[in-house]
């Protein structure tokens, strides 16, 4: 059984592509990280599985229920922290579990939910109109948490939260996906995406780039070999030559005097011999494994 | 019963609100008042169904604001602050939140209206007056079905716009024009063409039905056929109590259900 299956999707907004040919499938019982820089097209995509948006083309299925033609089918069986919300107005932040509880027809505890989530009894008696922005995500999660959902849509779900809470966050991303439970969340803080998920979609202005696994993204990227090379002064012209010598994938100049090439291993002597013939001194050279914020660069061609 | 929870959510949150009870409170205080002055002002009998004729007045001019007041702001301030993606985000439909909406929000003046019009039921039949049960449970009925006309006029202002002040324009553009406007524009074109000598007097059927269509005039016939026993409803067929009964139940279908339709078109990204 597949948890999500976009098939071909597509939203335009007039001449604007927001999402453009999207195929994915995230399997049930895997924790999928959906990467991208702001603006990409993550939240139209969580827009479109929530029916809040319509596909252009195509279509989104939820445990093979159509996200549209039948979207509350769908949405029984997932939990959903959306993006771009707020709070109900003067409801507490129990009543606001207890209509998450009503509504998917559970029979969950709230005081173990608001427990789990890390808010305590005191601040779940006050209105939630008054939560800081972290509280309130943590409200929101409590709300997806309800009901033991088959699927969980987190769409940036550490917005808000200090690094406490964003590690508290990972953790029970953790334990939902041991209970059983398919995680799909979108991020564009790399660090987070890497230290939980499965796999990682790249979307880059609406196309979905890559999809795999970190690791296998990083063999994708020439063995993930990052040379960071410091020379006295640059010459025009040394980073184009440098990015024509076989196995180099991305030559980058960090700053001045440093230059930032990820390659295959065996390139390595290549580009310093290279360097040295274009008249330019090696100062200083080190190889780093590439990380994935490198490969987000890579796939993105952008620095966030 | 997905609606149910929405429904029962939103009459918390509008009994909760402050001007919800103004409104209420004044529009309960404009009934029992009537009520109360009704048996003292004029001549006999004084009867429950009577009163109806004489009360129905007031309830034309405020079930509607009191209608479209609470009704405006009923999804577009969710909506508007992000609240409408946390319900929706849930297994509820779009139009469960509408239809739970418009059934708390109605069920809210309802209780008001049923409220006031005990208390001035009572009124009037202490110490000389006389009910008609039947007739007064039939005014009863109609009252409430007309704060559900307004109110659901008001959802519907509610869901087609897309902010809270648009949503109120709309909402106030519709009663001004029902309940201010409708009757000087019929004096002016029964004047008019009464002028050029096209009429004498009274509006030509058709014309009369036309502007007859407006809810409150729909409720006043209703009054005066089915509830008032000293008023006659005159003029064609089409011009009946009977008729007027069809209008009131598509008044309560029709602009909630245009409405819906684009809303449920309509992105809510």
């Amino acid at each position: 059984m597949t948890a999500i299956e976009a098939t071909e999707v597509s939203k335009r907004y007039g001449t604007v592509v927001a999402l453009d040919r999207v195929d994915l499938t995230v399997p049930e019982g895997e924790i999928f990280g959906f990467l991208g820089p702001n603006g990409a097209g993550k939240s139209t995509f969580i827009n479109v599985l929530l029916d809040f948006v319509s596909p252009s083309d195509g279509s989104v299925e939820i445990f093979g229920h159509d996200c549209h033609a039948e979207g509350v089918t769908a949405r029984e069986r997932i939990g959903v922290l959306p993006e771009g919300y707020s709070v109900f107005e003067r409801r507490t932040g129990r009543q606001h579990i207890e209509y998450a509880i009503e509504s998917k027809d559970a029979d969950d505890d709230p005081a173990k939910i608001l427990d789990r989530v890390g808010l305590d009894p005191a601040d779940a008696e006050r209105e939630a109109s008054d939560y800081s922005k972290g509280m309130a995500q943590r409200l929101v999660l409590g709300m997806a948490l309800v009901g033991e959902p088959d699927l969980l849509l987190l769409d940036e779900p550490t917005t808000g939260l200090d690094p406490n809470g964003a590690a508290e966050m990972r953790d029970i991303i953790r334990e939902e996906n041991e209970r059983g439970a398919t995680v799909f969340f979108s991020s564009h803080i790399l660090e987070q995406v890497e230290a939980v998920c499965d796999r990682v979609g790249i979307l880059q202005d609406g196309e979905l780039v890559a999809v795999d696994t970190i690791e296998g993204l990083r063999e994708s990227l020439g063995g993930g070999t990052k040379l960071v090379i410091t020379v006295d002064n640059m010459e025009n012209g040394t980073l184009e030559a440098v990015r024509g010598i076989r196995g180099v994938e991305t030559a980058v100049e960090r700053e001045e005097s440093t230059l930032e090439v990820t390659c295959t291993n065996d390139a390595k002597m290549d580009i310093l011999v290279e360097l040295h013939d274009a008249g330019v001194d090696v100062v200083n050279f080190r190889t780093e494994e590439a990380s994935l914020e490198d490969m987000f660069i890579e796939y993105t061609g952008t620095d966030r | 019963m997905s609606w149910a929870v929405i429904a029962r959510q939103d009459w918390t949150l509008t009994v909760g609100e402050r001007s919800t009870k103004y409104l209420l409170g004044l529009l309960g205080f404009v009934v029992v008042v009537t009520a109360y002055v009704y048996p003292i002002g004029g001549p006999g009998p004084h009867t429950t169904g009577r009163f109806g004729g004489v009360v129905h007045g007031s309830l034309t001019t405020l079930v509607p604001i009191v209608g479209v007041l609470l009704g405006y702001n009923a999804v577009v301030s969710e909506r508007e602050s992000g609240a409408l993606r946390l319900s929706l985000s849930l297994p509820h439909s779009r139009a469960d939140v509408v239809f739970g909406k418009f059934l708390g929000r109605t069920a809210v003046v309802a209780v008001a209206l049923v409220a006031s019009l005990a208390v001035a039921g009572f009124l009037v039949v202490y110490p000389f007056g006389e009910l008609e049960p039947l007739r007064y449970l039939a005014f009863v009925v109609f009252a409430v079905w007309f704060a559900g006309i307004w109110t659901g006029i008001g959802i519907a202002a509610s869901i087609a716009a897309a902010t809270k002040r648009r949503a109120l324009v709309l909402a106030l553009f519709v009663f001004f024009v029902f309940v201010m406007l409708w009757d000087t524009v019929d004096s002016g074109v029964t004047l008019l063409l009464d002028f050029a000598g096209l009429i004498d007097g009274e509006l030509p059927g058709p014309l009369q039905f036309y502007f007859g269509l407006e809810p409150g005039r729909v409720f006043g016939r209703l009054t005066d056929g089915f509830v008032d026993p000293s008023a006659t409803v005159e003029g064609a067929w089409y011009l009946g109590e009977w008729v007027a009964l069809v209008l009131f139940a598509l008044w309560l279908v029709v602009p909630l259900g245009l409405a819906y339709r684009r809303f449920a078109r309509g992105e809510l990204a």
